[in-house]
Formats: C-alpha cells, structure tokens, sequence
C-alpha cells in the first residue's frame, strides 16, 4: 500500500502512514494534541485542521462553511489521506469561531446617530442665576423658572415640595450657579410641565455621565444595565436571579402567593431588594452613586410588572386572564421604590395581555421585527415562553409557561450563565467521557442554559439515555449511577470543580428540561398552525433569552427545542427585552414605538382547546415524537 | 340503478405479527396466531378484507387469584389452582391464546420466585399447544428478574412478554430480542406515548413486527370512550402512514370490566340491576365488543362465557355480506 508523508506547519516532525489512514491517526501519530470531544464522529466540529498542500478524501464537514471549507478546513476524524499533505492545526479559540452553529448574542451598540438632545427627554442643563438684590427681590422659585426659560428653554417647570424646600439652600450653596435635570416631556402626558428631577449647586461638568437604567424584571432572571444618556453607551451590565423565585418557580404561582396574607407585599419587597442590590453593583463597577440615577425604564412580563407595583395581579390568574393595567403611567424612583435619584423618572413599558407583556413588546422593538418585511418567528424562552410571529405588517403572539429550567432553575446542578458556569458539553460516544467549557476558565460550579441544552442532546445522541429522556442505567459505567434523586450522570467530578461536589444531571432536571422544551415547540407550532403559516415559511427564527451569551443551534434543533431549518436562519439575539429597555431609555420615539407594538399584536390564547395539549404532549421526546419534524436529526442518527 | 359506496383508500397498513412459533420455527405450538396487516377501519369489508381476525386470549394465572371476583373463580372451579389445567380449560372455552399473569407472590406471602415463574410459563406450555402471552406482576423489578428467566427458558417460542412501559422497557425487550420473542408494550391513553415507547423499543434494535401494543382502556362506563378515541386515532394514524403506529393493538377488557361494581358485587346492589353473572359477563362483552370496533387485535378475557360470545360475535362481524 502506497505510503504518504504528512508534514505539519508548526515543525513537528513529519509522519509517514498508508494511504486510508485517518488524518486524526497520523496527527496523533506525530504526537500533535488534537481535540475530539465527541470522540472522532464527526459531530463537534472540534477537530478543524487545513490541509495547506496536497489532498484528503472528507467524508463530513459537517459544522464547517463552504467559506472554510474552500479555504481547505476539513475535519481530520472525517479525513482520509490519500496522498503526502502539509496540514495546518490552528488554535483552539480559531476554531471554535469558525463552527457555524454556535450563535453568540450581538453586541449592543449605541444606536446610530445617537443624540440626546433630540431624543431624549430626560436633559441636564447648568445655569447661571443672578443673584438678588434689594432691586431684584424676585423670589428663589421664579428666579429659578426664568433662568430655566432664558438658559435652558424650558416653558413651565414642576417641582415637589421637598425640592422647593431644599431650593434655597442648594441655590445659595452654589453661589447663584446650578445644575438642573429635568423630565421635559412624558409620554401619557404631552403638552404637561416639565417635571424638576433634580437641582445641585454648582456646574456638574459636561462630560459626568447622565446616568439611567434599563431594567428587565424576568420571573427567574432581573437583568439591569447602567447606561450613560448622554452618550448612550451601556457601561455596566449585571443581573442575577430574582428574588421572589423561593415564593414560586412561575408566574402563576407567584400570583397565588401574592394573594396570601401580605404576599403581595413580601414579594414587591423581593424584588425591590434584588433590583437594588443589581443597581448597587452596577454603580459600583463605575464609580457612581445609585441616587444619581435619574431614569429607568423597566420591561418585564405582566406578572412581573404588577408585582413590581404591588397591583393586585389575581385577575391574571383567572378567566377570562385580565390585567389590572397593561399601560402604566409614568411613576418616580421614590413611588416604585427604586433607590435611584427619589424624583427618577421611572416608565414602565407597555404589554398586550395577561400573559404577553412588555417583555415582548420591548423584544419585538429591539430585534427588530416590527421593520422587517421577512416573515419571522421570534421565540423569548424565558420562563414564561413567549412567541411572537409576523413582520412589519401583521404580529401574532401567544405565551406558554415553560418555567425557569433553561435559566438554571428548577435544575439540581444549574446556575445562570455567569462565571464558572459549564456552557458547553460534549459526550464521547464511545467513552462516554465528557468534554466541557467553563466560562471564565475556572473550576466549574454548575450548569447553564446552554451546556443543559447540550447535555440532553448528548445524552440521546450517545445513549446514555433515550429520547424519552430516561438515562439508561443499564450502562455499567461510573458516570451513570443512581443517586439521591434517581438515576444520574456526572458531568464534572468532585475533584475537578469549585466547590468540591460532583456535578450532576439527574433524570428529574431532564424531565424538567424536557417540559420546558416541550412547552416552547408546541407554544410556537400551535401559533404557526393557528395563523395557518407553516413554520418553513419563516425566513428568519430570531432567539431571545437570558439564559447566557451562546446558544448551540444544531444541540436545540436536535433536542426539538428549535424548528428543524438550516442554522443560518437563526439569529440569536440574548435578552431582547432588557434590548427594548434601552431603547426606550434612550429615545422616547422608540418609546412610542413600542407601545404602537403593543396595540399592533393579535393575541391568542392557547388554553382555548386541548390543541397546545396535544402538541405539547407530541414534543415531550427528543427530539419530537413526529420525527419526520425532524429529518435533519434523523438524518444524523442514522448516520 | 346501482350505488356507488364510496370507499376510502389507505396509504398505510398495520404490521403483521406472529405469535407463537411451531416446531419448524423453534418452538412447539401447533399453529401460530397472526394478528394485524390491516388497511382499513376494523371490517370495513367492502374497502378491503381484513387478513386476520382479531383473536380472543383468556387470561389466566400461576397461581389461584383470591382477589377475582367469586363468579370466576366459580366457574373456573378447580382448574384455578393450576396453570396447566386453567391452560386446557381455556382451550377448551375456545381461546385462540393465553394470557399467563403471574402473580407478585406466592400463596404463603413470599415473593414469587424465577423457578415458580418459569415452571408455571412451561406448564402452561405443555399443557396445551396455544401461542401464550406471558405478563409480569407489574412492578419494574419483579417483571426483570421474573421475565427474563422466562425469556431465557423458552426461547424460540414466540411469546409475547410483557408489559414494557417507558420506565421500564430495556430489560423486557433485550431478553425478547436475546429468545426470539415479542413484547407488549403499555402506555397510559395517549396516542403520542404510545407512539414514543414503540419509538424507544424499536431503537433498541427490536424489529416492529415483535411489538404489539396495549394503549389501555376502561371499562364500560369507567372511560372507555377515551380509551376507543385513543385506539381509534392509533389506528387512523397507523393507516395514513405513520409507521411507529402501524402495530396492532392488544388491550384488557377482562382485568377493566372485571374491576367494576357491577361485575363485581352480586348483593347490597339495586334490584334493577338484574342478575348479578349476567350483568357481569355483559359487562365484559360489551366492553370487549366495543374495544374490537375501535381496531382491537388482542381482547384478553376471563370469563368463558364472555368468550363464547366474542368469538361469536368476531364471527359474525367478519362474514361478509354477500352484497359486497
């Protein structure tokens, strides 16, 4: 049998093997570590290597692009050799770029032509007020008002008793030169008096940030960005998991417990709590102080909202499922309990239904879909999984609950995708050996959203459970055991993670993960069947959640949490509704806009008839108990 | 002039399975029973003929069942106390196969043993030439390490063991695939749970001609309604195609109706209730008749005189009007 040399670029020694060897062999010959997660089937994509000279016969490219793969890239477990070949191994990081189904979320940019003093209503302004004299006994206030309309334009000004009553000291302190900000316009109330937010003696120098917040309020997840409004820059993004989450895993729940004695005001202070601690944080990373915050804008599901407020929300429970109030007036820092700036402005953005909220309004805004022409299926899987399906012309949403277990809730090992957290995993169908990613590159503590995607994908695709979601503990095999709460298996063990304790995923976590993706698919295939649009006739799937930065479209195609399409036409867009916030924050049109969202989405309601019964029960499988749903999935199985 | 009935045409059809297996094939049965291979709605003659009957198992035990109800215990009489002449009685009330339920204990309490459960499959086998179905107690562990010991003693016989359920299944199924038998595979009432267990059975590497399925039912008037949409939405998906529902269907009227007030008490019950072994046994006729119309292959029964009218009734259902 003819023999081929293979040379490397990094002046390892050359190695010389038979033709039909497989180029992972003959790099490993040459004593070149090479990755191979999913133990050399074809299936992680880890193994990318160029061939520079010469040819290989390649079964699979799988997760390559026809871009990479002109440029030479082919997976060396996939790559026969076939004659000698020169063949460069590049970086790990390199190559993870180059896989075409992981869809990291976009970075967030400042809005082009960003520029506060047109779209901003919330302004800063320093004035120069002369000072009284026996000729000039015009009193503090209207001193005041008039310096406000030469200076700064502003017609009719007003201020709260406190603010007048610490207006003569701030006026003096500053020796007659102030800083003044102002609410100029409110949405629910055009053509009102400015609204005095906050007065400082002095001249607070132009370029001190103007500082506002973007908050999303998620049942399992708040999310709060620290944004400068006069630049419309985010300069500190934080979150952490909602307080309120020991008083009930979802909405519905959270609203019972609400209704018990002083639950209602138990769970405002819940969240209070955590919304301020998220705000403090946040503050701190930029060395400002939380009561210098003088605008928020909060998005988050109806439920959220209400108890926010302390709204009576038990009317969301019951049929026929009303709000108190999907619109809610323009309130203050002190009335809601934010510990921003007391007089803050505080808007809280619109929904459409009970179980639509602004969290879906203000998702609708910020990916986009009420410009676009495509038809699109936007998909928040949050706790409550809410779809929204349309373009520019026609919105329909409908909301399922799915609960927290894609956020880490619910999920003995889980955690939010911060550091620390396992976001990405990989089974060896051989071995059954895992692979893992760690963000931050520590010792992991948990798993998050996007590994437990991984994982149930994993686990079916090398059996080590079956698509009924069932570990198999036939498998005589120290990583599947049966533990504390039944069968399991070990991710990480106790020596290689932070906190000592083996990482685990039991079968209660997958039966929860299962629900939750069961919940999702049906939630937007009953939509789609219901507008009578087939999903293929979706241009575009646009992802939103919290639930980390990464999503692996190809592991939530596989486990039937995603529709079957190719991956390029998913777009994953991370927190959509914190986005919308922003937006909001920023420019009041945007504002308007998305309350023209809201009055613009047809809701429908999916307990009408046991049809999302159905579906769900039909998408609690892996991926989908209708496989021809799924061809591609099929398609990789059999293979 | 003549009229024209219209008839409907069928992409799919169901799988045919063979229970039991003669000597030419490995076992010692004297015929085998095929049930399935359907492509239209139960005798819907005139679309298509129906190439096999649906068939009649009784049911019986490894050991006397205290808990049945005193009519059948009565007219079983002694033959109740031994699989092997329960399994002839049964022959002789004209059961086309066997049931064997064993039995989670034996009489003195004590669990029920392989060697008990193997001795009784192999008396049941000898003592007649019928294909037999073979059922766990029921519970996970006790069906593993019964079942297998069965498999293993009888293999190449054909049985049917069971019941698989999605908890439970690898076990059952890699001993039918080692011994060269079927499984019955359970799933409680819903038609896409019935759909992911043959799923689940058939990845094991099991071939779907060795899978019968038992959607469960109710009893009449304890929701066999549900139970007949369930049979019925299996069976039109099985037609239109869906091949992990082209599997016949085997269910329990017996153990339902047998389980009712009605079949079960004779005395402190409304006077116009009637005789109590006549409501009885059209408790469970009914039952079985109407779980037969919804597309059943397999009705498991227990009392001999239900069976003489099923089977009577199956006759009758499947002659063919000379009109057609």
């Amino acid at each position: 049998m003819a023999e081929h040399i293979i040379t490397f670029e990094n002046n390892k020694p050359p190695v010389t093997v038979a033709t039909g060897t497989l180029l992972a062999e003959a790099i490993q010959q040459a004593t070149v570590s090479l990755n191979q997660p999913c133990g050399g089937q074809g299936r992680c994509g880890r193994c990318a290597v160029r061939v520079t000279d010469g040819t290989v016969r390649s079964r699979s490219t799988l997760r390559l692009s026809a871009e990479d793969v002109a440029a030479g890239y082919v997976l060396a477990c996939q790559a026969v050799v076939e004659s000698d070949a020169a063949i460069s191994i590049p970086p790990q990081e390199k190559i993870e770029r180059l896989l075409t189904t992981d869809l990291v979320s976009a970075e967030v940019e400042v809005p082009a032509g960003y520029d506060p003093h047109k779209v901003q209503n919330v302004r800063r302004v320093t004035l120069t007020l002369p000072p009284p004299t026996m000729d000039d006994q015009t009193d503090d206030w209207n001193r005041l008002l008039t310096a406000l309309r030469q200076q700064a334009d502003f017609g009719t000004v007003q201020a709260s008793l406190d603010q007048i009553q610490g207006l003569g000291g701030v006026l003096r302190e500053g020796d007659w030169r102030v800083t003044a900000t102002l609410d100029a316009e409110r949405w629910d109330c055009p053509g009102c008096p400015a609204r005095l937010i906050d007065l400082k003696p002095g001249h607070t120098p132009v370029e001190t940030p103007l500082w506002g917040i973007a908050v999303d309020i998620g049942t399992t997840t708040v999310t709060l960005w620290l944004v400068d409004l006069l630049t419309g820059k985010v300069l500190a993004q934080v979150a952490e998991y909602n307080g309120q989450i020991t008083r009930g895993e979802d909405v519905i729940s959270r609203v019972i417990y609400a209704g018990k004695n002083n639950g209602a005001a138990e769970l405002r202070d819940l969240v209070l709590t955590t919304i301020n601690a998220l705000l403090e944080t946040a503050c701190k990373r930029v060395q400002a102080q939380p009561c210098d915050v003088v605008k928020a804008v909060v998005s988050g599901n109806s439920v959220m909202m209400h108890l926010l407020l302390n709204i009576r929300a038990d009317s969301i429970r019951l049929s026929p499922f009303v709000t108190a109030i999907n619109d809610i007036p323009t309130l203050t820092g002190r009335e809601v309990g934010f510990n921003t700036h007391p007089a803050a402005t505080v808007d809280c953005l619109p929904g459409v239904a009970s179980y639509v909220g602004a969290d879906i309004t203000a998702g609708v805004l910020s990916s986009g879909l009420i410009d676009t022409e495509a038809v699109t299926l936007f998909i928040d899987m949050g706790t409550n999984g809410e779809t929204v399906l349309g373009n520019r012309d026609w919105l329909v949403t409908c909301a399922c609950s799915a609960g927290p277990a894609f956020e880490g809730g619910g999920v003995l090992d889980g955690m939010r995708a911060t550091k620390g957290a396992i976001e990405e995993v990989w089974i060896n169908g051989a071995t059954f050996e895992p692979t893992f990613r760690v963000i931050g590159g520590v010792k992991p503590r948990g798993l998050c959203g996007s590994a437990l995607i991984a994982l149930l994908a994993e686990m079916a695709l090398t059996g080590v459970m079956d698509k009924g979601g069932h570990i198999n503990t036939h498998r005589d095999h120290p990583r599947i055991r049966d533990g504390e709460h039944g069968p399991e298996y070990v991710v990480a063990w106790a020596n290689e993670t932070a906190h000592n304790r083996d990482i685990v995923i039991t079968n209660v976590d997958i039966d929860n993960l299962i629900r939750a993706k069961a919940a999702i698919y049906a939630g937007f295939s009953v939509l789609a069947e219901r507008v009578g649009v087939p999903l293929e006739m979706a241009e575009q799937v646009l992802i939103g959640g919290s639930f980390g930065k990464y999503i692996n479209v190809e592991k939530a195609v596989e486990i039937g949490l995603l529709p079957d399409m190719p991956w390029e036409n998913f777009h994953f867009l991370g927190n959509t509704s914190v986005r919308g916030a922003y937006l909001a924050l920023l420019d009041r049109e945007a504002r308007a806009r998305v309350k023209a969202s809201a009055a613009r989405m047809t809701y429908i309601e999916l307990s009408a008839d046991n049809i999302f019964y159905d579906a769900f029960t039909s998408a609690l499988f892996l991926p989908h108990t209708d496989l021809s749903r799924f061809p591609s999935v099929q398609a990789a199985v059999v293979s | 002039m003549a009229v024209e009935i219209p008839k409907d045409s069928w992409a799919g059809s169901v799988r045919v399975v063979t229970l039991g297996a003669t000597p030419a094939d490995g076992g010692t049965r004297s015929h085998t029973i095929m049930i399935g291979g359907q492509n239209t709605l139960p005798f819907m003659h005139f679309e298509k003929s129906t190439p096999h009957r649906p068939v009649i198992a009784v049911e019986i035990k490894d050991r006397r069942p205290e808990d049945w109800s005193g009519l059948l215990l009565e007219i079983w009489g002694d033959a109740a106390n031994d699989p092997a002449t329960w399994a002839k009685q049964a022959e002789v009330a004209s059961a086309d196969l066997l049931v064997l339920a064993l039995t989670l204990t034996a009489a003195d309490g004590s669990p029920t043993t392989p060697s008990m459960a193997v001795g009784a499959v192999k008396a049941a086998l000898a003592a007649t030439k019928l294909p037999l179905i073979v059922l766990g107690p029921g519970q996970a562990d006790a069906d593993n390490e019964l079942l297998v010991p069965v498999a293993e003693a009888t293999k190449g016989e054909r049985l049917a063991l069971g019941l698989c359920e999605d908890k439970n299944y690898r076990t059952i199924v890699a001993a039918a695939m080692a011994n060269d038998h079927c499984v019955v595979a359970r799933t409680p009432m819903d038609v896409n749970l019935a759909k992911q267990l043959n799923i689940l059975i058939h990845d094991m590497g099991l071939p779907l001609d060795r899978i019968v399925m038992d959607p469960t039912t109710g009893a009449l008037g304890y929701g066999i309604e549900y139970g007949y949409s369930v049979m019925e939405r299996l069976r039109l998906a099985a037609l239109q195609g869906d091949a992990m529902t082209q599997l016949p269907m085997m269910v329990t009227p017996g153990f339902e109706a047998w389980k009712t007030k009605e079949s079960k008490f004779g005395q402190d019950v409304p006077e116009t209730w009637g005789k109590w072994e006549e409501r009885a046994i059209n408790w469970e006729t009914l039952t079985a008749m109407t779980l037969v119309e919804s597309g059943a292959d397999v009705v498991v029964l227990r009392h001999p005189e239900s069976v003489r009218r099923v089977h009577q009734a199956i006759t009758d259902l499947m002659t063919v009007p000379e009109t057609v």
